[in-house]
């Protein structure tokens, strides 16, 4: 159980998919001007990647590892998860309608997001146990969500204060970005 | 190789396979017209349709809760296409258009304190609601401008948004997100429906001028030459600035801020300047007009009044329809000025100006004789409004026939006594009440009563101690059974075809305010003491939309139009403190002639006919000012007069000159264009 633990911290805290392995940096720019969207990005993902690292977790256990195929990961991945998340889109909106008008528009977004990816790639190199794998899945997720949720704070604030106009918008975004990443940087050697 | 081929057209075949056979599973139903909808959509969610997005709004008009002319982002063109979708007509909407309403930026203002805190101005609101003394001023931190989905605003060097109009849709996002509500919407329809409240930008002379002239705004286009461009501006409150430029009482002039250092400004003499300026170039300002109704108005009465609210009724959209007793419209401005004051062709040419912009004129027909309420109403018209004139018109018009009964029911006081003395006039009926005035109209009470009237009330907005009858009088009048009403104030008429029926009555209380209930009274006839009709809009009623065919005999009542700033009561007709229609002075009438247009409006609306809440009222404290900085005298510009000589020669001959352009643009720089407490301290230098 305490390996657990320290899996999901180290996870969320020490190896945070955004801000210290640097993936997934699309939806942190461009969803993180709001805190309702961001909200709705950081659900949405962790729904997305604990199923995808669940199913990709199987596909190489069950299909590529047993014939070989091991080089084929990469590009099964990409196929496996972009249908997951049009199959689940349509189940969501099928059967919890409420649920998917939370999350509906992210998913999409989802498809080729490269952390969901990247999640599902250090798991297999990891070497993770299935219940690893998902609890790993969740913590990335998790992180991600985080700290797409301190940033939308932070962007919240400085689009009140009075920033010179070439560093507006998305400069002060990637400058203020850094500078969180900086910050979390504090966690390494936790774990 | 073979084998990475099966795995990955296997997988492949699966998940195509896969999410198909899901597709039909879990297939939902959306309404096609709804992504239709979406698609015609501009897709910039600004909330202006009053939905949080476009699909929300899209979802909305495909159910019918919202119009297809709901977006006011995407304008016509995707009304258009959406109404197509819809399959569905649609009415043109007026296009609104952004406008910041503070004229000076921080430079220019007093502060109480320097802000430096967090660069919204909803955060600088909190601190004792902004720093300008000014209570409605600008915060100038241009939350409107980064608010804008449309990036149609900018912040101008003077701290002020700027609008692009090219880029604004009037959408509103910046009036909603303003937390002084200084920038707001604004159209030509609401400019003619506006009065001036607490929660704007006016300047004294503004708030005095009894039609509403936005005046330091004329007077700033004249300063730069376009004076045209004044005319316009003149032309949202007042179609006759011609005719005003000469013969006003100026108002205005006596609140003008100059007179706390030398003089007024000559505001008046510059509207002439203006306005002579069209006529004498030949060009006629035509103010735009909003898009067609196709609803119809008749107007009674084709004097300043009349003119006026036709005039207003036609550039809302609607066709109006003056009806003149004479041979020529124009009132007591025809008749009663003379000619070296207002020369008949001025008059002609801004009457002229009126019925270009699409006002219809019949002459020569009298409302009792030719035609009658009832047959207008019949004729299709949605609102028939009174504007037959104080009492100096019924003076005025020569060899007047009293027999003619012009209201349904109601009668002046002055032909029923004369009636009764000649020995004629018919039996009044069970039913009389009597509106105002003194002794006579007690006289008349008695009358009727002899004459077989059951009911007899006499109505008085004043206390039974200020009635203008003595105390005495009263107890014996009720001993006769005459019924007293004080403190009441006729509010609605009621009546079938050319009868009357009911008389809503309303009390009021000390502070002028509705107290009670309004009760409703059988009347046959009403005489009113005063000299003249009730300014009075008559509507069908009982008629749905559904129902366009109106019952025999018509039903109808009466509404009457709101009151003016200037009155000291506003429920009823015959306000006291409103001089409407009176003769002293026609800016008067041309205001009440615009507030009947707007009470149109806002009946056509289905709102209440009111003036705003907050409306700047006689009595109204606002923010001024009793002393300027040093703001160096300037002398007031001489009206050119004709000699004594030339005005023996000819005396038709206009007596005033009127400006040159020289003195115009001189006078003009006088103005201090003064907002509720700012004005512009003036540079020496640019004056000379």
């Amino acid at each position: 159980m305490g390996d657990y633990v320290l899996l999901a911290i180290g996870c969320i805290f020490v190896n945070n998919i955004l801000l210290m392995q640097y993936l997934g940096n699309c939806p942190f720019l461009g969803v993180s001007k709001k805190m309702e969207t961001a909200m709705g990005m950081g659900m949405s993902v962790v729904f997305v990647l604990v199923l995808a690292g669940a199913i990709t977790w199987m596909l190489n256990h069950f299909l590529l590892k047993p014939f070989g195929f091991e080089f084929l990961r990469t590009i099964s991945f990409i196929l496996v998860i972009a249908a997951l998340v049009q199959f689940v889109e349509m189940f969501l909106k099928k059967s919890i309608p409420a649920l998917y008008a939370g999350l509906g528009i992210f998913l999409p977004l989802i498809t080729t997001n490269c952390a969901v990816m990247g999640v599902c790639l250090i798991n297999i190199k990891e070497d993770y146990s299935f219940v690893q794998t998902l609890v790993a899945s969740f913590s990335y997720a998790a992180g991600f969500g985080l700290a797409l949720i301190l940033f939308a704070g932070i962007r919240e604030r400085i689009i009140l204060a009075r920033v010179p106009k070439p560093l507006q918008d998305t400069s002060i975004g990637l400058v203020s970005a850094g500078m969180l990443s900086l910050a979390f940087f504090a966690f390494k050697g936790m774990v | 190789m073979i084998g990475g081929l099966i795995i990955m057209g296997g997988l492949g075949a699966l998940v195509g396979i896969g999410l198909a056979v899901a597709s039909k599973v879990f297939y939902v139903y959306v309404d096609p017209k709804i992504e239709a909808v979406n698609e015609a959509l501009p897709g910039a969610n600004c909330g202006g349709c009053g939905y949080p997005g476009c699909s929300s709004n899209a979802a909305a008009i495909v159910a019918g809760e919202s119009s297809p002319s709901s977006c006011v982002a995407g304008g016509p063109d995707v009304a258009v296409e959406i109404a197509e979708i819809m399959g569905v007509k649609i009415e043109v909407r007026e296009p609104d258009i952004a406008m910041p309403g503070c004229k000076y930026g921080f430079q220019d203002a007093d502060v109480r304190y320097i802000y430096e805190g967090v660069n919204d101005c909803r955060a600088a609101m909190l601190l004792d609601g902004g720093s300008k003394i000014c209570p409605i001023g600008c915060l100038g931190l241009g939350t409107c401008v980064k608010a804008c989905p449309f990036g149609a605003l900018s912040m101008g060097t003077d701290n002020l948004p700027v609008v692009n109009p090219g880029l604004c849709t009037g959408c509103g996002t910046c009036e909603r997100v303003c937390p002084k509500h200084i920038i707001t919407l604004s159209s030509n329809s609401r400019r003619f429906n506006h009065e001036y409240t607490t929660d704007e930008c006016s300047a004294p002379c503004q708030r005095a001028c009894p039609a509403g002239i936005d005046i330091p705004a004329y007077i700033k286009k004249i300063s730069e030459g376009k004076y045209l461009e004044a005319v316009r501006i003149i032309k949202e409150s007042n179609p006759f600035p011609l005719v005003c430029g000469r013969i006003c009482v100026q108002p205005c002039e006596l609140e003008c801020r100059r007179n706390l250092v030398d003089e007024p400004v000559a505001i008046n003499n510059l509207k002439r300047f203006a306005a002579d300026y069209a006529m004498k170039s030949g060009q006629r300002v035509q103010a735009p007009r909003a898009p067609e109704t196709g609803k119809r108005f008749a107007v009674i009465g084709g004097g300043a009044e009349g003119l006026t609210a036709a005039y207003f009724l036609n550039r809302l959209g609607h066709d109006s329809t003056v009806y003149e007793a004479a041979s020529e419209p124009g009132g007591i401005l025809r008749s009663g000025i003379p000619e070296n004051r207002l020369p008949r062709d001025v008059l002609d040419w801004e009457i002229d100006d009126i019925l270009n912009a699409g006002v219809q004129i019949i002459t020569r027909q009298k409302l009792g004789k030719d035609y009658s309420i009832e047959s207008l109403l019949k004729d299709n018209f949605s609102a028939v409004f009174i504007a037959t004139g104080g009492w100096d018109t019924q003076l005025v018009e020569k060899d007047r026939d009293r027999s003619l009964r012009p209201l349904p029911g109601v009668q002046l006081l002055i032909d029923f006594i004369l009636d009764r003395r000649e020995g004629k006039g018919e039996r009044p009926g069970e039913n009389v009440m009597i509106i105002g005035g003194g002794n006579a109209a007690l006289e008349a009470a008695r009358t009727t009563i002899k004459e077989g009237a059951k009911n007899v009330y006499m109505v008085f907005r004043q206390s039974r101690d200020d009635a203008p009858i003595s105390n005495g009088e009263i107890r014996r009048a009720e001993e006769e059974g005459i019924q007293f009403c004080f403190q009441s104030a006729v509010t609605k008429m009621t009546g079938e075809g050319n009868r009357l029926t009911n008389v809503e009555l309303a009390g009021i209380s000390t502070e002028g305010k509705l107290k009670g209930e309004p009760e409703l009274k059988p009347v046959d006839i009403l005489l009113t003491g005063t000299g003249r009709f009730p300014e009075l809009i008559y509507v069908p009623r009982g008629t749905s939309d559904e129902d366009e065919t109106l019952q025999e005999p018509i039903q109808w009542e009466t509404f009457n139009p709101y009151a003016g700033p200037f009155a000291e009561q506003d429920i009823g007709i015959f306000r006291p403190g409103e001089v409407t229609s009176d003769y002293r002075a026609v800016v008067e009438a041309i205001g009440a002639g615009r507030r009947a247009s707007s009470s149109i409006q806002q009946y056509l609306n289905g709102m209440s006919v009111e003036a705003p809440e907050n409306m700047i009222r006689k009595h109204t404290r606002v923010l001024s000012l009793d002393k300027l900085e040093p703001v160096s005298e300037l002398p007031r510009q001489e009206m050119p007069h004709l000699s004594l000589e030339e005005q023996l020669n000819d005396p038709c001959l206009e007596i005033a000159v009127g400006y040159s352009e020289e003195q115009a643009i001189k006078e003009s720089k006088r103005c201090l264009q003064c907002g509720l407490i700012c004005y512009r301290r003036v540079d020496e230098g640019e004056m000379h």
